[in-house]
């Protein structure tokens, strides 16, 4: 068991420093910080300046060392920009992006997984097909295109909700429901499927042979077999959380962690780039960590090694 | 390992208090978008009686009791009566079947394995059905579980009722099973094919078990399989069904020495036997019709060797032979098997 | 000399118990020595966990034995997947338990049944067609189910197609692995009496694996029972049923339901064992209702007994074997 862990810690950091120096190098090697933050008309001077104040005249692997290093000591760098600490700016926006992340997740679960099981148990009917049609269309229609045309609807059109930022207390309705319905949609099928093989299975009609009613069947036999790939799934989602703030952030000028991203991609102000890449890739890792440990504690078949 | 209960075999019924039946079957049917699955099913159990039902792939014989106890999924009308005790469960409301499911009708199916919750302790799974049936709680149910697990041959009860399902082997998973279905402690128990799906010295132990079971608990059994040896074994009657209707009923002993239905007489002489002598085997040509495909007539007739020109008029009723024999071919006059006619170069084409 | 010769044949897996537990070694085959003459039956009995399925797939040089050596017709296999391996394909084949299973759900039954003679370059299209349709006749299937696809057949049309498919390339040896055990017994035995028909008109031998004792003593010409990877009792037929030697034989006969039966059956007692952990000496011996000290540590040998079956049980050789129902077990 000790093994077990152990094994999987050494993957996950592995994972991580493979993700970092991936980061590292990409951007090192894709394009100069230097112009693109002092602009194309820099003096020579203040081109050598920078590259001498940031390190960039030395070779990659020094570069990547004194980075590490750097990392060891909980120093993550400094901002091209304006010089300031990467860690609390990035810390600052994760609390921000979790304020619409956090609501639109408790939708998704919420509303994707009651769908879901509510067409599995009236699999056939008119509302199966309506919700699975919607589940279909929730997930199809890119994020960008229906924040936007909520934004048209919502904030242009009847000026009930602001159409961006985070100024007052209605901003994050928007991009919150914008996300819960992809998640929603995503999870009513995912749901919906894992319920239907259940509820096709042998130990189901044992249940009502019992003499259990058909809620006690459900609620007791069905949900909790058909809870475990949904729960690992809601589970690698929650990873996917940060990183998939991106989209949704830029359509609606959110103030968050992805929004960061883009800016500082665009800047080419490594540091922050890198910050925010390890800690989306630590969150990953650990929440895929976290899953296998649960799809353990959940399935009791997976643990008798053991016994 | 199973306890000694004391003489098994086969033999008499327990003597009946009053005479009057337990379950009686009253033209049954079962009708689904597809095609008629059941039709006009006419059978009674009288209380401790072991009956038997031989079937093969298509011939209603599951479908019978799903229907009886309410347990069909789908689109599908039930026709007839089923009575117990005089009441008729067909069409009475859930709260009422889901008492005689488990109370006073249990039922185990044929592949324990995947027929037990895998998530759930099965002292939990037993306890569900103590606690629904007879009102248990607390130490009381544990004890209870542990008497019923002692009960179907289950060795360290005290410990077992604690594990999951896939911590024990076939066998020992069909024992659950069973022990689940005595907990509402029925007067009834429907096992549909409970050995198939197992080893056949395992089989031999798990029939052995019902046999004792039924003997102790003066419970009425009904053995549903496609092997006539195994419900010849433990059974005191056995109904034949073919494409959904009851095509012979006779006491076991009569059954075997002389059956009557042409079909009987094809599933005797299609099955291998010990006799180790090397032979072909007696097949019956073709195969079973399908619910929307019957064909006009005795159901049996196209496979039929002795089919006669009135076979494909009308369906044959169920008339009485002998005592307790009953047949459903106007051809049939119970005299003793007639040999099946050696024609093995017709008899290896596939069916229609 | 035999068509197919297994001589002490082992195979050993290597598992994991559960998802954090340390190795193990599962013995599927230990020390398993068959021949097969041609044009005869071989029938392999056993339950679960016995090795049955494994020796079969080993004789057909579908997996690798750790141990022994499988020779046909005199000749050790190939290694599997070299080129003389694929070749010798079209000399030995296979017949599995589920039809459905076994064939490709896109493809008709004709071209299923054609696909061994395109694989190995059999004759031209036309002579591949004649081929195909005289299969299908002598399978008992029709032209118009040639053209079908399997989920439109039944189990038994479909298993005969799979027979078809197996005799497309005239093999000499067919391992059939539980081939009727998921159809009705009354198409069973037509399946089983086609599979005798086309055995005896070409000549094949065949390694007939099933759980049923009754069906394989109907058609086998000799009979081997085996019990957790080994081989226990092995001859011919009728003196296996009318005096097992094997206590196990004993048991697997007793097994069978009798509806003649009178009066108690001799049970066999526990579980059927796990091929991870395997008793010391004699595999049978916690189950068995006369072990001796000496079973609980030395392992039988296979040795002929008087009239020439081979037993591996102390007791067997010491004795006259016991008739079937006189001892309770």
């Amino acid at each position: 068991m000790l093994m077990f862990v152990l094994q999987r810690l050494a993957r996950a950091v592995l994972t991580i420093l493979i993700v970092v120096t991936f980061a590292f190098v990409t951007l090192r090697l894709t394009s100069d910080p230097t112009l693109v933050v002092l602009g194309p008309d820099a003096p020579p001077e203040s081109i050598a300046a920078f590259r001498l104040r940031w390190g960039l005249d030395k070779p990659i692997w020094q570069q990547f060392f004194y980075y590490v290093a750097g990392l060891m000591r909980g120093d993550f760098g400094r901002s091209m920009l304006n010089g300031a600490d990467v860690l609390p700016m990035v810390v600052a926006r994760i609390l921000v992006t979790l304020k619409i992340m956090l609501p639109a997740l408790a939708i998704g679960v919420g509303v994707g997984v009651s769908a879901g099981v509510f067409a599995a148990l009236k699999r056939g009917t008119l509302a199966d097909r309506m919700i699975m049609f919607l589940a279909v269309v929730g997930f199809t229609v890119p994020g960008f295109v229906l924040g936007l045309v909520l934004v048209l609807v919502f904030a242009v059109s009847l000026g009930w909700l602001p159409s961006g930022g985070n100024d007052s207390w209605s901003s994050p309705i928007l991009p919150v429901v914008t996300l819960g319905a992809y998640w929603s949609a995503v999870l009513a099928r995912f749901t919906r499927s894992s319920m239907i093989e259940v509820l096709g299975q042998p130990y189901i009609l044992t249940a009502s042979a019992k003499g259990l009613l058909w809620q006690a069947v459900v609620t007791r036999h069905a949900l909790p077999n058909a809870a475990i790939p949904v729960v690992t799934t809601v589970g690698l989602m929650v990873g996917g959380m940060l990183a998939g703030a991106v989209v949704t952030e830029s359509v609606f000028s959110w103030p968050g962690l992805g929004q960061l991203l883009v800016t500082s991609v665009a800047a080419r102000d490594v540091a922050i780039v890198q910050c925010i890449l390890l800690l989306v890739a630590t969150t990953m890792v650990l929440s895929n960590m976290a899953v296998d440990f649960l799809y353990g504690l959940l399935d009791p078949r997976l643990r008798s090694g053991l016994h | 390992m199973t306890q000694a209960f004391g003489e098994t075999g086969g033999g008499a019924a327990n003597a009946l208090t009053d005479g009057r039946p337990l379950v009686e079957l009253r033209d049954l049917s079962v009708l689904f978008p597809r095609g008629p699955a059941v039709q006009g099913v006419d059978l009674t159990i009288m209380p401790g009686e072991a009956v038997g039902i031989v079937g093969e792939s298509g011939s209603g014989k599951s479908v019978t009791w799903l229907a009886v106890l309410g347990l069909l999924a789908g689109d599908h009308r039930v026709g007839g009566r089923a009575l117990l005790d005089g009441a008729d469960l067909i069409g009475a409301p859930n709260t009422h079947l889901s008492q005689v499911r488990g109370g006073r009708i249990g039922l185990i199916f044929q592949d324990p394995a995947s027929s037990l919750n895998p998530v759930r302790r099965v002292g939990e799974q037993i306890g569900e059905a103590l606690r629904l049936h007879r009102g248990m709680s607390g130490p009381a149910l544990r004890t209870e579980a542990k008497r019923l697990f002692d009960l179907v041959g289950i060795p360290d009860a005290g410990r077992r009722i604690d594990l999951y399902p896939h911590e024990f082997s076939g066998g020992q998973n069909q024992r659950v099973m069973i022990a689940m279905a005595l907990a509402g402690q029925p007067e009834l128990l429907v096992a549909d094919e409970p050995t198939t799906a197992l080893d056949v010295t395992i089989q031999a132990q798990i029939l052995s078990l019902l046999e004792d079971l039924r003997r102790e608990l003066n419970m009425a059994l009904v053995l549903i399989s496609h092997d006539l040896s195994v419900v010849g074994e433990v059974c005191d009657r056995i109904s034949v069904m073919y494409a959904g209707r009851i095509v012979e009923t006779a006491p076991t002993d009569r059954l075997f020495a002389r059956p009557a239905h042409p079909y009987t007489r094809g599933l005797l002489d299609a099955a291998p036997s010990l006799a180790g002598d090397r032979r072909h085997l007696v097949p019956i040509r073709g195969a079973v019709p399908e619910p929307w495909n019957m064909p006009p007539g005795c159901a049996f007739a196209p496979r039929c060797l002795h089919a006669r020109g009135d076979c494909g008029a009308a369906m044959p009723t169920l008339r009485d032979l002998e005592a307790g024999h009953r047949v459903r071919c106007p051809h049939a006059d119970g005299s003793g098997r007639i040999a099946a006619p050696a024609e093995t170069g017709e008899l290896h084409h596939a069916a229609t | 000399m035999p068509l197919l010769e297994l001589r002490n044949l082992q195979r050993v897996y290597h598992t994991r118990k559960g998802a954090w537990g340390g190795k193990d070694e599962v013995h599927a085959v230990r020390d398993v020595s068959l021949s097969l003459e041609r044009g005869r039956i071989l029938g392999l009995v056993g339950e679960s966990g016995c090795g049955k399925s494994t020796t079969g797939r080993m004789a057909l040089g579908l997996e690798e034995a750790d141990g022994g050596a499988v020779l046909f017709e005199g000749a050790p296999l190939p290694a599997a997947g070299s080129s003389d391996w694929r070749s010798l394909r079209r000399r030995m084949q296979m017949v599995f338990q589920d039809p459905l299973g076994a064939l490709d759900r896109r493809l008709t039954i004709a071209d299923q049944v054609a696909e061994p003679l395109v694989i190995h370059g059999i004759g031209s299209a036309a002579e591949r067609r004649e081929r195909v349709e005289s299969l299908l006749h002598a399978t008992g299937l029709r032209p118009d189910q040639g053209a079908a696809y399997p989920h439109e057949l039944s189990g038994g049309q479909r298993q005969r197609a799979v027979l078809a498919r197996a005799l497309a390339t005239g093999p000499d040896l067919l391992v059939c692995d539980e081939p009727v055990s998921a159809l009705d017994v009354s198409i069973q035995a037509q399946v089983v009496n086609l599979l005798l028909s086309l055995q005896q008109e070409m000549g094949i031998a065949i390694l007939f694996i099933s759980h049923d004792l009754k069906l394989v003593g109907m058609i086998s010409d000799e009979v081997a029972i085996m019990y957790l990877g080994r081989i226990v009792e092995r001859g011919d037929p009728k003196a296996l049923f009318r005096a097992p030697a094997h206590p196990y034989t004993r048991a697997l006969l007793n097994a069978v339901p009798d509806p003649a039966r009178r009066g108690p059956r001799p049970l066999l007692a526990g579980e059927p064992p796990n091929p991870a952990a395997q008793p010391s000496g004699c595999p049978f011996h916690p189950r068995c209702a006369m072990a001796r000290a000496d079973c609980t540590h030395i392992a039988p040998e296979l040795k002929p007994i008087a009239d020439g079956r081979l037993v591996a049980c102390h007791l067997a050789h010491k004795g006259a074997a016991v008739a079937r129902e006189a001892e309770a077990c």
